[in-house]
């Protein structure tokens, strides 16, 4: 099959899709010709989604998940404890840590881990943001949830010794985790553990 | 009873192999076949399955049959059926593209299976102990450095699995410090970041120092007997361990190494990581760790790998091989499998004979010869013979 005699906007969605992680050009042809059959509805619930994913969603201003508000949910309430933050690389670990109703303070997102083999420094992430944060609020302690991998072990020690000036209290998850574990794929039971056995690094 | 061994080896698309379904029925196990039939290809499967690595340290793809390369979704198997202390596993390794589809160069990876449940490829090495000797080992006394790590790497991970996971940690550690000290080098940064990166290569480091210490003083007193054996008795052989770190800064260069603790050998490399870290980072690579270090056979006061005849050479490096032996052997407990592959040609009567006395200690032992006559009678009685052809194994008539 080649791709030259298909008509240009199903070759542009398979491209679309082959520029998407973990989908080869295959699966990106298999995706396209099923949208391709399926119910008008169907293609333009997800065309739908696509534009409102960029359109109606923004980055929290104060503690960068993303969300359809600034602040956004979490930040604006008042019931939870501002005292304590919760630093993850990612929004989807934000979902994880949620799902195990035992953790009432607030967080912080870096998007992403230091990571010199990609290229990322501190620059890169929300770290002089989080510096910026504690001096300002009212915090006593913060808690790295950053995954338990290579990446995430050296961005919680970075951040932790930059912390270390200011006095805080600052609390590494416990190695409930499994070792290489990422946050958002550690089940409830796990997450909760290692969330009452976080430890002062 | 009980003791270690390969019951089945069973190989699909692994270089010149499209099937092979072969017995080890027999203790001994002799292949014969002229060259580029796949007598190596057979040793190399046995010692992937063992090492989870090929003894040249070739790409992944380089695994696969190259006509299984042409088809849509090219892959190469492994499978040995083994037993240790009376315990039988299945070991499995897959060499297939990474994201599972064809398209134009797919980088390929080795996924690793034991009685049949995913594993990393560490979980795999030192569940069936092997040594294999090759007419190449010379290179472990004439080659570049990199070689005699390996053959420590290879020896130590298969008698230690603490060793073999601080090993494959260090291996990430260093290249990550690598890409921040260039990183660094490149576009500047808080040098702060270093200090994780140091702590985990002073961990995993110091582990690896100690443990290489350790050995190269076992395999020292070892290899001396083999040596002298095989010169009779004219030749004392001396190993100097050369560290990638200082480990006696405060002695003069010539003396011989102190036994250190784990501890100490810490401190040192500590130290010597923040006394170089001008030097890391413009180089903007690691400069100090154990992947710098080196081991020196010396005869006489005279370094081998400079001075040494190739006789010498070859004499040294069999020797260091029946060390490596002779060390796993006390570590496990029991003789590892032993691969001799076309090992006789190259040797004379005497090192031949070293050899073959060997042979005969060991519970297994699989060996190829281009010729049936590098092995006498007596011993082609004892073994299984078989023909290798083109990728096909069959059994050969004794008389052959
Ligand atoms: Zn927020």
């Amino acid at each position: 099959m080649s791709t030259q005699v298909l008509p240009g906007p199903v070759i542009k969605l398979i491209e679309a899709f082959s520029g998407l992680p973990g989908i080869g050009p295959k699966t990106a042809s298999r995706l396209a010709f099923y949208l391709l059959r399926a119910p008008q509805e169907q293609a333009l619930n997800l065309a739908e989604a696509l534009q409102d994913l960029k359109a109606r969603t923004v980055l929290c201003a104060r503690c960068f998940n993303i969300a359809e508000t600034s602040p956004c949910a979490i930040c604006q309430d008042e019931t939870r404890d501002a005292s304590i933050l919760c630093v993850v690389e990612e929004p989807l670990d934000v979902v994880a840590i949620e799902r195990t109703r035992e953790f009432r303070g607030h967080y912080h997102v870096l998007h992403g881990a230091i990571s010199p083999v990609e290229g990322i420094g501190p620059e890169d992430l929300k770290i002089d943001a989080l510096l910026e944060r504690v001096r300002r609020e009212p915090v006593r302690e913060v808690l790295l949830a950053t995954n338990a991998n290579l990446e995430g072990e050296s961005t919680a020690s970075y951040v932790a010794h930059l912390l270390k000036a200011s006095g805080i209290r600052v609390t590494r998850l416990a190695r409930g985790l499994p070792v290489g574990g990422d946050v958002e794929y550690a089940d409830e039971i796990t997450l909760s553990r290692a969330l009452e056995g976080r430890r002062e690094i | 009873m009980g003791s270690m061994r390969i019951h089945h080896l069973s190989l699909a698309n692994f270089r010149n192999y499209t099937r092979l379904e072969l017995d080890f029925s027999t203790p001994l196990t002799l292949l014969q076949g002229d060259n580029a039939q796949g007598k190596t290809n057979l040793l190399e499967a046995i010692y992937v399955l063992a090492t989870s690595r090929t003894p040249h340290a070739v790409a992944e793809r380089e695994m696969v049959n190259w006509l299984a390369l042409e088809e849509s979704f090219p892959y190469a198997r492994l499978v040995a059926d083994v037993e240790r202390a009376g315990r039988r596993q299945r070991l499995e390794i897959v060499v297939a593209p990474q994201n599972g589809e064809g398209g134009n160069g797919p980088t390929f990876r080795k996924q690793v299976k034991i009685n049949g449940v995913a594993r990393r490829a560490l979980d795999l090495v030192g569940l069936l102990p092997v040594v294999l000797f090759l007419p190449e080992d010379i290179e472990l006394v004439s080659g570049a450095p990199a070689v005699r790590r390996r053959y420590l790497n290879v020896a130590l991970c298969q008698i230690d699995a603490a060793y073999c996971r601080a090993l494959a940690e260090y291996n990430r550690v260093l290249t990550r410090r690598s890409a921040l000290l260039r990183h660094l080098r490149e576009r500047g940064g808080n040098q702060d970041q270093m200090r994780f990166w140091d702590e985990r290569l002073v961990m995993y480091g110091s582990t690896l120092l100690a443990r290489r210490q350790e050995a190269i003083s076992a395999l020292e007193g070892e290899a001396q007997t083999r040596q002298r054996a095989l010169t009779q008795g004219r030749e004392h052989l001396r190993l100097r361990y050369l560290p990638g770190i200082d480990l006696a800064p405060d002695r003069p260069e010539e003396e011989v190494l102190p036994m250190l603790e784990a501890a100490r050998i810490e401190a040192l490399f500590g130290e010597e990581l923040r006394a170089g870290r001008e030097k890391e980072l413009a180089a903007g690579t690691c400069l100090y760790g154990p992947h710098r270090d080196d081991l020196r056979f010396l005869i006489g006061g005279r370094d081998l790998r400079l001075y040494g005849s190739r006789g010498q050479q070859r004499t040294v490096a069999l020797a260091m091989k029946l060390a490596e032996m002779a060390v796993m052997t006390q570590a496990l407990g029991e003789p590892p499998l032993l691969l001799l592959d076309d090992m006789m040609s190259e040797l004379d009567a005497r090192r031949r004979a070293a050899l073959l006395s060997t042979l005969n200690g060991v519970p297994q032992a699989i060996c190829t010869a281009t010729d049936w006559s590098d092995f006498d009678e007596g011993f082609r009685a004892r073994a299984r013979c078989l023909r290798v052809v083109e990728g096909r194994i069959e059994e050969a008539e004794r008389s052959a």
